[in-house]
C-alpha cells in the first residue's frame, strides 16, 4: 500500500487533473463497449460473449479503411458501421436461434464466434502485431489543463464518447423508439401484440449494440495493438463493469465504467499491486449485496 | 431396486474397467494411452460439472477453479517430498473440498445467471493469486521441475502402464461415486430443485443446503481431475485455472449431452479427438471447432448422446403406436 | 414391467454403443497415421511443438518459419547419409498441458526423433518434463527463463535451450546501461514491466546488474501493468508524476507497442532515458508507427548485426518465406536447425537421443549470429553462450536500430558463475 503516494497526488491539483483524465479515458472507451453488452442483455435477454470479438473486428475494420483511404473519419464510419451490420446479420442468422434456449447453448453460439473471428482475422492480417497509426490532425502536443497535460487525440475520444452515450441515453428515454425498446424489454409479446415487428426491432437492437463495440474498437485502433484475441481483456472488463452497474443498465453502464476507471487511475498510485483484485472485488460484493447491480431491474 | 441398481452400475464399472484396461493390448501404442489419461482428466471435470449444470440446474462458469486447485495442491504436497501419493491426494481433495464450501456458501444463495457470473468472479479471482504468488506456484511459469512420483504399496507411477492403470482405477471409482450420488435420493432431490425449485421448497427440502451439498461434491471430483492431470503432465499450471478451461468443460457438457449421465464423457472424448485431429492437420484449428459447434448447436440443438437417446426414444413410441394402430 | 425391462435393456445398448463408439474412436485416432519405426525410417522427422494462436501466435509463425527454411536448405544440400529431414509443427494454443501431450504424440504417435520446442515460458517446463521423461533430443528455442537449465535440480540430460538467457541479457544491459548513467549522472530510475513471472525477474536482474556496475543509481519507484494490458494511460501518467531520469521495461511485443505510442501521447521520452528489454525485435520497430529516435533497446535481431555475410543472407532468405524480418525467435530456431544437423551428420545419421545429445553438449559453431567466433552449446548447464547480447539505439530508418555494443563474453560469463554460486546453482 503507498496510501502516502495517494494523498499526495489527491493535494496536487496537476495529479489530481491528470489522474482523473486517465479514469476518464480508460472508462468512456470501457462505457461504449459495457453499454452495447448492457443494451443487448436489457432488451433481448442474452448475453453477447463474442461483444469483445466485435471491438476486435471493429479495430480491424477502421485499420483496413485508414489504410485504403487514409481518412480517418471513415475509419472511424466503417468500424462502427461494419460492426453494426455485421451484428444484425449475427443475430438474424445465429442468435435469434437460441432465445429461449439454455444459457449455456448463448454462450457456445458466443463462444464458436470468438474462435471463428479470432482465426479469420489470424488468416487476413496476420499473426503480427498492428497499429492504424495516429492521424496527423492530432499530432499536437499534449493539453495543458491546471498543471497537468491531456494528449488532444484523448480528449477527443472521450468527447465522442459522451456524445455517443448522450444520444443513447436520450435515444431510449426521450423518443418513441426509445419507449418502444423500453416496452420489449418489459414484455416483447404485447409489444408484438401491439403490432410492433420485434423480430426487426430485437435485430436493430443488437445492431446498436454491436454498433457501440465497433465504434470502441476504432477508436482504440490508434493507440493499441491490434492483435487476434485482443478482445478478451475489453470483454472481461466491460462484462465486470455490466455486471457492477446492472444488466440492461445503460447509466448503470456509465457510473461503473467511471468507477474502474477512477480505481485503476487512482488505484496505480495507492494501491498499485492490489488494482485487479479490487475490480474482482467489486464485482463479487455487488453481487452478494445487490445480484441486479447498482442500477439494473431484478430479473424475475 | 435401488439395490439392483448398484449391483447393476458396479457391473457396469467392472465392464468399463475391463475395457479400459484391455484398451492398451488391443491397440499396443503409448499414444493410446496418453490419450485416455487425458480424456479421463477432461472427463471428470466435466462430469462433475454436469452435476450441477445437468441435474441441479446450476450453470456454473467457474468450475475449472477446483480443477486447478487439485492440482496445485496435490503437486505443491508431492514437490515438498514429504508426502506419499494417497496421502497427498487426499489433502488435494479435502482442501478443494473446503474451497468450494467457502465459495459455494457464497454462491449458491444466488440466482441463475448471477450464481454464473460469481462463480466466474471467484474463478478469475483465484486464476490471479495464482499469477500473482510467484513464490508459491511459480506464477505464470507453473510448478516447475516435476512432479516426483514416489512408489507406493509396491505400485511405481514412474512406468507408464502402472500410472494408466492408476487414472483408470481412479476413474471409474469417480464414476461410481458420482453415480450413486445421482441415482440416491439426494440426487433425486436435485433434479426437483433444477425442474421446480419453489415446489422442493415447499415440500420441506432445504435448497441452499442441497445446492450448496452438490457444489462441493462437484469440487471435489474437478480436482481428482486435477489431480490426474498433474500426475500425468509432472506440473500444475495457472491455465488449468482460466476461464477456457471451464469454457471447455461447458463445451463437452453440451457436445455430450446433459441428460444422460455418460453424455459428458462422452463428450470429452469428442472434443479430444477432434483436437487431436484439428490439430494434426490445421492450425486453424478455432475456425473448425467453431463451426463444428454452431453445427451442435443450430443444428442437432443437443449433444450427441442425447441427440441418439431422443432418437431411440422417438423411434420406441412410433413403433409402440404402430403397434396399437395394427 | 415387461416395457421397464426392455427400457433397462435399451438403455444398455446404448452405452454399450456408446462405448463400441469410443473404443473406435480411441482405436482410429491411434491408428489412422502409421507410426515409423525409429532408425529405418528414411525421413527424419523433427517434432515442434509451438504456439500458432492467439496473442503471441507471432512467437510460433517466425519460429516456424526459420526452422521451414533450415530444413529446405538442408535437404536441398542433399541431408545426411541419404536421408532427409522432414518438420511435423503442431499448436499448442499456448496451453502447456496441451503443449505436454502434443509433445508425446509427435514421439510417441509420428515417430518424430528430434523436438524443437517452441514455446515459451510455462509451456517450455511442460515440453522438458516430458523430455526427462522420453530421452528424446529436445532444443528449446523460445524460452529465456533462467531456471530452465541453470537449475540443475531441473537438469535434464537431452534437453538443451537454444535460445538467449534472461541472466546474460541483464548482465549486458546493466553494463550498458551503467556507461550511460554515468556519463549523463541519471541516478533516478523507474521501471515499467508486465506483472508475471518473466516480467519480474528480468526487471530485478536488470536492475541488480545496473547497480552493480554504477551503485549511484537509485529506483524510486515500480510500476507492474498486467500482461497483455490493453491500455497503458495509468502507467504512464505515474511515471509522469514521478519524474524518473531513467526507466527500464521489459515489456515485450504488441504490450511495448501499445506502450510506446500511448507514452507518444504524453511526450514521455523528451525528459526520460528509456532502456528497454523488447524493443529491438523487427516486428515490434516495424509495428510502431511513430517510433522516437533514441531509445535504448537489447539486441533481439537485426540483419546487420553480427554484420556477416552469413547474417544478412539468413535474413534475405527468411524474409522470402514468411515476407517480413526475422525476430528473435527466428533467429534462435535458426541456430537450433544448425545444432540439430551438425550433430546428425556427427553421428551419421543415428537419431538416438543419448547419441545426439552428445554431440550437442560442448559443440562449438561456426554461426552467422556469433558476436566473437563461435556460439557455443555449454557442456554443463545446456544453454549457448557467444550469441549476441548486445544493446543499441533505436533510429527513425529501418533496421530502425544501431550502434551496437556488446561486452565481452568473458565478462558476462564471470558474473554469470558468481550469479550462479549464490544462487546454489554451482
Amino acid at each position: 500500500m503507498e496510501l502516502q503516494a495517494l494523498a499526495g497526488c489527491l493535494s496536487s491539483v496537476s495529479c489530481t487533473v491528470m489522474q482523473v483524465s486517465t479514469g476518464l479515458i480508460i472508462g468512456m472507451l470501457l462505457f461504449l463497449v459495457a453499454s452495447g453488452l448492457s443494451l443487448i442483455f436489457g432488451v433481448l435477454g442474452v448475453i453477447n460473449f463474442a461483444h469483445g470479438s466485435f471491438y476486435m473486428i471493429g479495430a480491424y475494420f477502421a485499420f483496413s479503411a485508414y489504410q485504403l483511404t487514409d481518412s480517418f473519419t471513415l475509419a472511424i464510419l466503417s468500424g462502427a458501421l461494419g460492426v453494426g451490420i455485421f451484428g444484425m446479420v449475427f443475430e438474424r442468422l445465429f442468435m435469434s436461434k437460441v432465445y429461449g434456449r439454455d444459457v449455456l447453448m448463448q454462450l457456445l453460439v458466443c463462444y464458436a464466434f470468438i474462435l471463428i473471428l479470432d482465426d479469420m482475422v489470424k488468416i487476413l492480417y496476420g499473426a503480427e502485431y498492428k497499429l492504424m497509426g495516429m492521424p496527423q490532425a492530432f499530432a499536437l502536443p499534449p493539453i495543458q489543463v491546471g498543471g497537468g497535460f491531456i494528449p488532444s487525440y484523448y480528449v477527443f475520444m472521450i468527447g465522442i464518447s459522451a456524445v455517443i452515450g448522450l444520444v443513447l441515453w436520450l435515444g431510449i428515454a426521450k423518443t418513441r423508439f426509445g419507449k418502444v425498446v423500453r416496452a420489449a424489454a418489459i414484455n416483447p409479446t404485447m409489444v408484438g401484440a401491439l403490432g410492433i415487428n420485434t423480430t426487426l426491432l430485437y435485430a436493430f437492437v443488437f445492431g446498436i449494440g454491436s454498433l457501440l463495440a465497433g465504434t470502441a474498437g476504432a477508436l482504440a485502433a490508434p493507440i493499441r495493438t491490434l492483435t487476434p484475441g485482443m478482445g478478451l481483456s475489453i470483454l472481461i472488463e466491460s462484462f465486470i463493469v455490466t455486471v457492477i452497474g446492472g444488466m440492461g443498465s445503460i447509466v448503470g453502464a456509465f457510473i461503473a465504467a467511471l468507477l474502474i476507471g477512477l480505481t485503476r487511475a487512482f488505484g496505480s498510485m495507492g494501491f498499485p499491486l492490489f488494482v485487479d483484485g479490487m475490480m474482482f472485488a467489486m464485482m463479487a460484493l455487488v453481487l452478494i449485496v445487490k445480484p441486479s447491480g447498482l442500477l439494473g431491474r431484478p430479473v424475475h | 431396486m435401488t439395490g439392483r441398481g448398484f449391483l447393476r452400475d458396479l457391473a457396469i464399472a467392472v465392464a468399463l474397467l475391463v475395457v479400459l484396461l484391455v484398451l492398451p493390448t488391443v491397440v499396443p501404442h503409448p499414444a493410446m494411452r496418453d490419450f485416455v489419461i487425458y480424456v479421463i482428466a477432461y472427463g471428470l471435470l466435466a462430469m462433475s460439472l454436469n452435476l450441477l449444470v445437468g441435474f441441479t440446474g446450476l450453470v456454473s462458469f467457474g468450475h475449472a477453479a477446483y480443477f486447478a486447485s487439485g492440482a496445485y495442491i496435490f503437486g505443491l504436497l508431492m514437490q515438498s517430498g514429504k508426502f506419499g501419493i494417497p496421502l497427498a491426494m487426499l489433502i488435494a481433495i479435502g482442501g478443494t473440498a473446503l474451497l468450494a464450501l467457502v465459495i459455494g456458501a457464497i454462491c449458491v444463495r444466488l440466482k441463475e445467471i448471477y450464481f454464473a457470473f460469481l462463480t466466474l468472479a471467484f474463478q478469475m479471482f483465484i486464476h490471479s493469486i495464482i499469477l500473482t504468488w510467484v513464490s508459491l506456484t511459480g506464477g505464470d511459469q507453473g510448478l516447475m521441475g516435476g512432479i516426483p512420483r514416489p512408489p507406493f504399496l509396491g505400485i511405481d507411477l514412474n512406468n507408464g502402464m502402472s500410472l494408466y492403470v492408476f487414472c483408470s482405477v481412479v476413474f471409474v471409482v469417480c464414476m461410481v461415486i458420482m453415480r450413486q450420488v445421482v441415482q440416491s435420493p439426494f440426487g433425486y432431490t436435485l433434479r426437483m430443485i433444477r425442474d421446480n425449485p419453489h415446489r422442493a421448497n415447499f415440500l420441506g427440502v432445504n435448497v441452499v443446503r442441497m445446492k450448496l451439498a452438490i457444489f462441493v461434491i462437484a469440487g471435489t471430483m474437478a480436482s481428482v481431475g486435477g489431480i490426474v492431470m498433474a500426475l500425468f503432465v509432472s506440473g500444475a499450471y495457472p491455465e488449468f485455472g482460466f476461464w477456457t478451461t471451464s469454457g471447455e468443460a461447458i463445451f463437452m457438457i453440451m457436445l455430450g449431452g446433459t441428460q444422460l449421465f455418460i453424455g459428458p464423457f462422452i463428450g470429452a472424448i469428442l472434443l479430444q479427438t477432434l483436437n487431436h485431429y484439428v490439430t494434426i492437420y490445421t492450425e486453424h484449428h478455432g475456425l473448425v471447432l467453431g463451426i463444428v459447434i454452431l453445427v451442435f448447436v443450430l443444428g442437432l440443438r443437443r449433444g450427441l448422446a442425447d441427440f441418439v437417446y431422443l432418437w431411440f426414444q422417438d423411434r420406441k413410441t412410433k413403433q409402440i403406436e404402430k403397434e396399437a394402430g395394427r | 414391467m415387461a416395457s421397464k425391462n426392455s427400457g433397462v435393456t435399451r438403455r444398455k445398448i446404448l452405452k454399450g454403443a456408446a462405448s463400441a463408439a469410443a473404443v473406435g474412436a480411441f482405436a482410429t485416432t491411434i491408428t489412422g497415421f502409421p507410426h515409423i519405426a525409429g532408425a529405418q525410417a528414411k525421413v527424419i522427422r523433427i517434432g515442434m511443438p509451438t504456439i500458432l494462436s492467439g496473442r503471441v501466435a507471432i512467437l510460433g509463425t517466425s519460429s516456424r518459419a526459420a526452422v521451414q527454411l533450415a530444413v529446405q536448405e538442408f535437404n536441398a544440400a542433399g541431408g545426411v547419409n541419404g536421408r532427409t529431414v522432414e518438420l511435423i509443427d503442431r499448436d499448442s494454443k499456448g496451453r502447456p498441458d496441451e503443449a505436454a501431450k502434443v509433445t508425446r504424440d509427435l514421439i510417441n504417435n509420428d515417430g518424430c526423433e528430434i523436438i524443437i520446442d517452441g514455446e515459451a515460458s510455462s509451456g517450455s517446463f511442460a515440453v522438458h518434463e516430458v523430455i526427462r521423461d522420453l530421452s528424446v533430443l529436445c532444443l528449446h528455442t523460445c524460452s529465456e527463463s533462467s531456471t530452465l537449465t541453470a537449475d540443475p535440480k531441473l537438469h535434464v540430460k537431452t534437453a538443451f535451450r537454444s535460445a538467449r538467457q534472461g541472466i546474460h541479457d541483464a548482465v549486458a544491459g546493466g553494463k550498458y546501461a551503467s556507461a550511460i548513467s554515468k556519463a549523463k549522472g541519471l541516478k533516478k530510475w523507474m521501471t515499467c514491466s508486465p506483472d508475471y513471472a518473466y516480467g519480474r525477474d528480468n526487471t530485478a536482474e536488470f536492475i541488480e546488474y545496473a547497480k552493480v556496475f554504477d551503485p549511484n543509481i537509485e529506483v524510486v519507484d515500480q510500476v507492474w501493468p498486467k500482461l497483455f494490458q490493453p491500455d497503458y494511460t495509468e502507467n504512464i501518467t505515474k511515471i509522469l508524476q514521478v519524474r524518473p531520469q531513467a526507466m527500464y521495461s521489459a515489456l515485450w511485443g504488441g504490450d511495448l507497442v501499445a506502450f510506446i505510442e500511448q507514452s507518444n501521447l504524453y511526450s514521455l521520452f523528451n525528459n526520460i532515458t528509456f532502456f528497454s528489454g523488447g524493443l529491438g525485435d523487427p516486428p515490434v520497430l516495424t509495428a510502431i508507427k511513430n517510433l522516437p529516435a533514441g531509445l535504448n533497446t537489447v539486441y533481439r535481431y537485426n540483419r546487420f548485426f553480427p554484420n556477416k555475410p552469413g547474417n544478412q543472407a539468413f535474413a534475405e532468405g527468411y524474409n522470402k518465406i514468411a515476407n517480413q524480418e526475422p525476430t528473435n525467435w527466428s533467429w534462435q530456431n535458426r541456430l537450433a536447425c544448425h545444432f540439430i544437423f551438425e550433430a546428425l551428420k556427427r553421428t551419421n545419421g543415428k537419431t538416438d537421443g543419448a547419441a545426439l545429445a552428445a554431440e550437442v553438449k560442448g559443440m562449438e559453431l561456426d554461426s552467422p549470429f556469433a558476436v566473437e567466433s563461435k556460439i557455443t552449446m555449454r557442456a554443463d548447464d545446456h544453454t549457448i553462450i557467444g550469441y549476441p547480447a548486445a544493446w543499441g539505439v533505436t533510429t527513425s530508418k529501418f533496421p530502425y536500430v544501431q550502434d551496437f555494443t556488446a561486452p565481452a563474453w568473458s565478462e558476462i560469463l564471470q558474473l554469470e558463475s558468481e550469479w550462479k554460486k549464490r544462487k546454489g546453482y554451482a
